[in-house]
């Protein structure tokens, strides 16, 4: 799909288009649930706020502004959003075996048929990969659990100091990475 | 600004960038980004960054049941959901038109069932009423039994004048249409005719018993006459006569 289709189908979308709207679902629909179920770590959990997602797509598309970027990272925000508050509504419950390991989160290699314009993503992807452990757990606590710095030093049981001091230091290795790509 | 002023804000970029920046140091940071120019690209950046962190997340194809379940919140599922809600509202309306037409008519058809039943209990109860009456007369000492030959039936007239009562038990009456009954004539001696009565031949029974409706003493009378007359009777015989009965 072109971005030319891409901005037609958000259009008629936010128009009242259904078919339009399932069209978009069909084609992001697995990055959306890539994400909702990355944060959550459970299918059916996930699958309610890949859901909850999509009607948020169907009642806000008009929101959407291609002036100020990209289509996907917006829609995949609502969506980190939505799982993000799902998963402090599920804080009461026990969390996942794995919540806390966030080694895991990166073991699975994304399929290598896709297309030319996820190279960039997939270069962020494979610079996550090669963070030391620890500063990967920073991200993964701070970006896909939610957790601000001082409730990372309090999970991990780190200095503040550490942990901010891991965390600046990722997230520039991931900049150089995405300027290089 | 000072180097050593714009540094500690620096800092906290990335971590603001990421959503990971603790609540109470926000507002300094956010203050800062108004004035600094250098500082708002460099936010702008990592802004793309974790834009990326989003997009790096392998796909996860959901149950195809996801799917079926959005579709149905959509309105147009809604509009569907509706008229079959009305269909079957108006499939109920009319199931219960036909249910009080039904009803109606089994109403109808009990009440004729009733009513048939009533006439069936009528006549039985006749039955048993000119039956008691033949029994009663069979015990008076003063009773005659008068026998019906010829013509076209048979049978006995019994008569009790001593106690006014008359009753006429008789077989092989013919068979009458349904607008025919026949009618009893009670004949004085001088020819005068009174109507003693119509009856139709009891169904399914072998003998017809029939009280005679005496206007005046039986004394007054000198025979008896039947005959096939109209439906209701009438005022004098006009059909043919069955059979007749001296006293």
């Amino acid at each position: 799909m072109t971005g030319i289709d891409e901005s037609k189908l958000i259009a008629q979308v936010a128009q009242g288009n259904e078919s339009a709207f399932l069209a978009l679902y069909d084609r992001y629909v697995s990055r959306v649930h890539g994400l909702t179920l990355r944060i959550l770590r459970d299918p059916m959990l996930a699958e309610e706020a890949t859901q909850d997602t999509f009607l948020k797509l169907w009642s806000r598309a008009r929101q959407y502004l291609a002036e100020r970027g990209p289509f996907l990272p917006w829609l995949l925000t609502i969506a980190r959003h939505v799982a993000l508050d799902r998963l402090r509504l599920e804080a009461r419950r026990p969390l996942p075996s794995d919540a806390n390991d966030p080694e895991e989160m990166w073991q699975q290699l994304p399929d290598l048929n896709s297309t030319a314009e996820e190279t960039r993503w997939r270069s962020v992807y494979f610079a996550v990969q090669s963070l030391p452990n620890e500063q990967r757990h920073v991200i993964e606590l701070a970006y896909y659990q939610g957790l601000s710095q001082s409730e990372i030093a309090e999970v991990l049981g780190w200095p503040l100091g550490t942990v901010k001091t891991r965390l600046r230091a990722a997230m520039e290795k991931l900049r150089e990475a995405w300027n290089e790509s | 600004m000072m180097p050593d002023e714009h540094t500690p804000f620096r800092e906290n970029i990335p971590a603001y960038a990421i959503g990971a920046l603790d609540g109470k140091e926000v507002p300094a940071l956010q203050t800062h980004l108004e004035t600094c120019e250098s500082c708002r690209a460099e936010l702008a950046e990592y802004r793309l960054l974790t834009d990326s962190l989003l997009t790096a997340i392998p796909p996860k194809q959901p149950s195809a049941a996801l799917r079926k379940s959005l579709q149905s919140r959509l309105p147009s599922a809604q509009k569907l959901a509706r008229p079959s809600w009305t269909f079957s509202l108006r499939l109920s309306r009319l199931a219960l038109g036909f249910a009080v037409i039904a009803l109606i008519v089994l109403n109808v058809v009990s009440l004729a069932q009733l009513r048939q039943i009533q006439m069936q209990q009528a006549s039985l109860m006749t039955q048993v009423e000119n039956a008691q009456t033949v029994l009663g007369l069979m015990s008076s000492p003063t009773i005659q039994m008068i026998p019906i030959s010829g013509e076209q039936a048979s049978g006995a007239l019994l008569l009790d004048k001593g106690n006014n009562k008359a009753v006429l038990v008789i077989q092989n009456l013919p068979d009458l249409t349904e607008n025919q009954v026949y009618q009893i004539w009670l004949v004085k001696s001088d020819g005068g005719r009174d109507t003693g009565g119509l009856f139709r031949p009891d169904s399914g029974e072998t003998y017809t018993t029939k009280v005679i409706l005496s206007p005046q003493s039986i004394s007054n009378y000198v025979r008896i006459g039947v005959t096939v007359e109209p439906a209701g009777g009438s005022d004098a015989p006009t059909g043919e006569r069955v059979f007749r009965v001296e006293f």
